[in-house]
């Protein structure tokens, strides 16, 4: 049955499909961060205009409001504004690293405080990144093969990744890569130039990995922060005490060791989370984790909403929001399939990358097969710059499908 | 795939996209599956095992009764006060924010201070250096929890009227260790306590009241020794679930009926399961396996014929008589009573440990079966019987001279020099007559019929008290070492022998049944608890023939004559236990206990019976340590234990002479 809708002609002003996905997602959003968050007594006993499913909802629906509003105006219009996007987001990277104006959250500085609420740079970077660099690669395919023009590309996509690699947003900043290197690949740029990229960051990565899990300390060690490199090290599986002084008494060995189970908590009740859940879950709010407070309240209703899904409805429960999410991709691959030029091509699968990046790592993450950063899961996790970065990346996407060809 | 036709017109490069992302979703799918359906399993176990402490719920012990369901030992509902840590988290954690806010109001004065004197404002860097570390905060939290606790606790304290105190070191240990278990405040409240608190506080303030079964024995003292008594125990039982988070105090019982029977006794424990949030606090309980009550014991002891006992004993020969008693149904082998002097409490903890290891006293061994005596005189009818079965005239006199010779030892005779037939002899208890016809019989045949008597053996009861006494073996009479002192001193009950009081009430029923030495029977029946249970009852067999005497019945009735002689004849040293209306057949005994230098230290004294003569049914066996003479000390013992049994059978009191259940 979706395979026929799929391949209907489309007449409609919108991809319905999509949308549709869309809203099934939205509306599993706001049951479970109800659900994560109702089971935390403090949470729940605020006045209901306070409660996070409502607060979710009211940003679901500005969401929805900014990326209606950005259907107004033809992408084209658009992308001859993404430059000053671009660098307006580039401003406020630069400024939310400014210790009194960027506000600290678990050792990161990643919001700015807006006085009622806070937003994320990073979230809107990486929509105007999108949308510079497909601007930019959607120039005639020729010119992509100047090694100036590719380099130039590299600049736009590292610029960004440096900033929010440096708030620091590991998870922001990665989910940048892919995204940038897909729209490379799609606009035609040529296979050497990528191999060779896609080589180097291989390598890179190889190497910082190497440097973080067997080199001791007192050796040169890439700098970040303390507990990347734990989580790293957890991911890994690295055992804590092969770092410690070749003299370390046995009580620093047993800090360690403690300190080993302490970071690995919250995988770990992730992990009991999801896997308790089996095949036919637990049932909404009957998740024994969320509700006894195992998986960390803190994180339960963003970062880790999955494992609440997982948990209150199982294997069955994590189909469908797989499935949703291929929907909502799937239908943006043939929104670029079918968009009028390069550019709204480029558009459409950069936020497909975009939207399917957050989701490998973050469901990844639930399960270990991701190390844990602090990637949301696109408009189930609790939070606005995030929902409202997914919604106007959708609005982006269906705005193109709105202005394509033979419409 | 159909869902590309689109993109199958054009671009290879989306083409890639899309199988890279079909790929990265099957990625998560496949771990999805791995960890939802085939790992579930071992997820769900680390969930419970991080969530559910497990509580070992022990089981209502069983009531020990006696053969008229008279209880002796059975349960009490305890209440104890217990402090719910659960039900007081919120206040806990209001107590620490108040406690944190006034230590940082007192940090801001001091930093107020600190920048006054320097003139500016202090760095982050300064500033830290007056923050609390973590110890400080958890040292806190312990404090805003003691300060909530123990203001719980006054306030329950004057309204109870009763002084409590909160012991900080033992409830910080019980908030680590047990803190999904109510904290013990007060145990055992009285009936005013109760009702006061429950008028007052019913769930309210995070106490509340719960239940605890304690053992209790209505009758004291009284067949203590056969009671037994429980220890603290709450381990695990073989076969029972061995890993608990948390185990209620659970009871094991020693000796006894309560260590012989306590498998039956104890049932089975249940095991509850405390479902705990990621703070150890409990949020809520399922009953896992409920607690299977114990068995109740039901023994073949008569209480009226045991308390009367009792009572003989102090009355006679006060509470401080090192004695034994015991009473038999010489047809079925029911133990009707068995009393061991100095008693004992099955109470454990209410014996004063300074008389419980008082070295003459010694109030822990059961003196009817856990300790070997000297039968003397009493021994005498089993070589009477040997004597007969090899020929002996009845009649047939010997000379007493007033002593005797084996060898070169001379014995004393007590009784007076004359001439002595059999019944002459037991009246008078004659050691002449005796060793002569026990010699002339052959030590050999004495022997084996103690054999056949199980001297030297167990009888088997099960309480976990017995000694097998000593009887010397045909091997050991045959040998080199053994001489004709030795072969006289057993044919007068002394020398190489030792008994129990049970052993000679096992032998005296023998004589009384016709010859029938049986397994004596404690317990009659297992039952369960629940009267309305479809479970039948375990009945032991009454009357278990342990071994025939096979002498002949004439030699029964000679000796049965000879010995209502003893207590009927005005001459025979028995006569004390003389009870009108109740003829009696018995032999005293006085043996001597003597020292390494063959000097007598000590008596031990007894007076074993039978009644009623023309039908026997009741063996009484008394044994009086540091007596006078068997006669004067022990006799009127039985007599009263007599009395006892002739009144219940004229008023017709149920379960002496009808069994009733």
């Amino acid at each position: 049955m979706p395979a026929t809708l799929l391949n209907q002609e489309h007449h409609e002003r919108f991809d319905r499909l999509q949308l549709a996905a869309l809203a099934g997602l939205m509306i599993i959003g706001t049951l479970f961060v109800y659900s994560a968050t109702m089971a935390n007594p403090a949470m729940a006993a605020l006045p209901w205009y306070d409660q996070s499913w409502l607060r979710q909802i009211v940003w679901y629906a500005l969401g929805i409001g900014a990326g209606a509003a950005l259907c107004l105006l033809d992408y084209h219009i658009l992308a001859r504004w993404s430059f000053v996007a671009y660098w307006a987001t580039i401003f406020f990277l630069f400024v939310v690293l400014i210790p009194h104006i960027g506000s600290m959250r678990f050792g990161a500085r990643r919001w700015i405080d807006l006085g009622p609420f806070q937003f994320q740079p990073s979230e809107f970077a990486k929509l105007a990144f999108i949308l510079a660099l497909a601007h930019f690669l959607s120039r005639p395919a020729d010119e992509l093969r100047l090694p100036g023009n590719f380099w130039k590309g590299i600049g736009l996509l590292l610029l960004p990744f440096a900033l929010t690699l440096k708030e620091p947003d590991l998870g922001s900043a990665l989910v940048m890569l892919p995204t940038g290197l897909v729209m490379m690949f799609v606009a035609g740029t040529p296979k050497s130039y990528l191999l060779k990229l896609v080589g180097a960051v291989g390598l890179l990565a190889a190497l910082f990995l190497v440097d973080v899990l067997f080199v001791p300390p007192g050796w040169w060690q890439i700098s970040m922060e303390p507990y990347q490199r734990d989580r790293l090290l957890v991911y890994f599986g690295r055992d804590y005490t092969a770092f410690a002084s070749p003299n370390a008494t046995p009580a620093e060995l047993q800090r360690l060791r403690q300190q080993q189970l302490d970071d690995e908590y919250n995988v770990r009740q992730a992990l009991i989370s999801v896997g308790s859940g089996g095949l036919m879950g637990k049932g909404w709010r009957q998740g024994t984790q969320n509700a006894l407070g195992y998986l960390p309240r803190a994180v339960a209703h963003n970062d880790f909403i999955f494992s609440v899904i997982a948990e209150e409805e199982g294997f069955v429960g994590s189909i469908l929001v797989l499935a949703l999410y291929a929907l909502v991709l799937f239908t943006g691959l043939r929104i670029a399939g079918q968009a009028r030029d390069r550019l709204g091509r480029l558009v459409a699968v950069g936020v497909v990358t975009l939207i399917f990046s957050h989701v490998f790592i973050n469901i990844g993450m639930n399960i270990r097969i991701m190390p844990v950063t602090g990637v949301p899961l696109p408009l189930l996790s609790y939070g606005g710059s995030s929902v409202l970065g997914s919604l106007i990346a959708v609005g982006l996407m269906q705005n193109v499908h709105i202005h394509r060809k033979g419409y | 795939m159909l869902i590309f036709d689109e993109l199958k017109k054009n671009n290879p490069q989306l083409r890639l996209v899309a199988m890279a992302l079909a790929a990265g979703l099957f990625i998560l799918l496949a771990g999805l599956w791995w960890v939802q359906i085939v790992s579930a399993r071992e997820y769900e176990s680390h969930l419970e095992t991080q969530s559910y402490r497990t509580v070992r719920i022990p089981a209502v012990r069983g009531k020990i009764l006696d053969r008229n369901g008279r209880v002796l030992a059975e349960n009490q509902p305890e209440y104890n006060l217990g402090l719910y840590l659960d039900d007081l988290r919120k206040q806990f954690d209001a107590a620490y924010g108040q406690a944190l806010a006034r230590v940082r109001a007192v940090q801001a004065q001091r930093i107020a201070a600190q920048e006054k004197k320097l003139g500016r404002s202090l760095t982050k860097v300064e500033r830290r250096q007056f923050a609390l570390t973590p110890e400080e905060r958890e040292r806190l939290r312990e404090q805003a929890r003691f300060q909530v606790a123990s203001g719980v606790v006054r306030r329950v304290s004057e309204r109870l009227d009763q002084p409590l105190a909160l012991n900080e070191a033992t409830f910080d240990r019980a908030y680590d260790t047990r803190r999904a278990l109510p904290y013990p405040l007060l145990v055992n409240l009285n009936s005013t306590q109760i009702a006061r608190f429950e008028e007052q506080y019913s769930g309210t303030l995070g106490v509340n009241l719960d239940l605890q079964a304690v053992r209790i024995y209505p009758f004291g003292t009284t067949a203590g020794h056969l009671l037994g008594y429980l220890q603290r125990d709450d381990s695990s039982e073989q076969g029972e679930d061995a890993s608990f988070s948390y185990r209620l105090p659970d009871y094991r019982g020693a000796v006894g009926i309560e260590g012989g029977f306590d498998a039956q006794l104890r049932g089975r424990a249940g095991a509850e399961a405390v479902l705990v949030n990621n703070l150890g606090y409990r949020q809520s309980a399922t009953i896992l396996t409920p607690s299977e009550p114990g068995h109740n014991v039901v023994l073949t002891l008569d209480m009226d014929l045991e308390q009367a006992a009792v009572q003989s004993l102090v009355q006679r020969r006060g509470a401080d008589a090192r004695a034994a008693v015991v009473v038999m149904d010489v047809r079925t082998g029911d133990l009707l009573a068995m009393v061991s002097s100095p008693a004992i409490n099955p109470d454990y903890a209410a014996n004063d440990p300074k008389y419980l290891n008082d070295p003459k006293l010694r109030p822990q061994i059961n003196r009817a079966t856990q300790e070997n005596y000297a039968p003397g005189s009493i021994f005498k009818p089993v070589v009477a019987l040997a004597a007969l079965a090899a020929g002996l005239d009845p009649n047939a006199t010997v000379n007493n001279p007033g002593y005797v010779y084996v060898g070169r030892r001379h014995i004393t005779d007590l009784a007076p020099p004359g001439e002595y037939n059999l019944r002459r002899a037991i009246i008078h208890s004659s050691n002449t007559y005796f060793i002569t016809i026990g010699m002339r019989a052959g030590i050999e045949n004495v022997i084996r019929m103690g054999e056949k008597f199980h001297f030297g053996e167990r009888t088997g009861i099960p309480t976990r008290q017995e000694t097998a006494g000593i009887f010397p073996t045909l091997d050991q009479v045959q040998s080199a070492g053994w001489r004709d002192g030795d072969s006289a001193n057993i044919c007068f009950g002394q020398g190489e022998m030792a008994v129990t009081p049970l052993q000679m009430a096992v032998a005296y029923a023998a004589i009384a049944n016709g010859g029938k030495v049986l397994w004596p029977r404690l317990v009659e029946r297992i039952e369960p608890q629940d009267p309305a249970s479809s479970e039948a009852p375990t009945v032991f067999p009454s009357g278990v023939v342990r071994d025939e005497l096979g002498v002949p019945p004439r030699d029964l009735r000679i000796l049965r004559d000879d010995m209502l002689a003893e207590t009927e004849d005005p001459e025979g040293t028995g006569h004390a236990a003389v009870v009108p209306g109740l003829r009696i057949c018995g032999k005293t005994g006085t043996a001597q206990v003597m020292n390494e230098h063959n000097q007598e230290i000590d008596r031990t004294t007894w007076f074993a019976s039978f009644a009623p003569y023309e039908n026997p049914r009741y063996v009484v066996v008394v044994m009086v340590e540091s007596g006078d003479y068997g006669g004067p000390t022990c006799a009127p013992i039985a007599h009263d234990i007599y009395e006892e049994i002739l009144k219940k059978a004229n008023t017709g009191a149920p379960g002496t002479l009808a069994r009733t259940n």
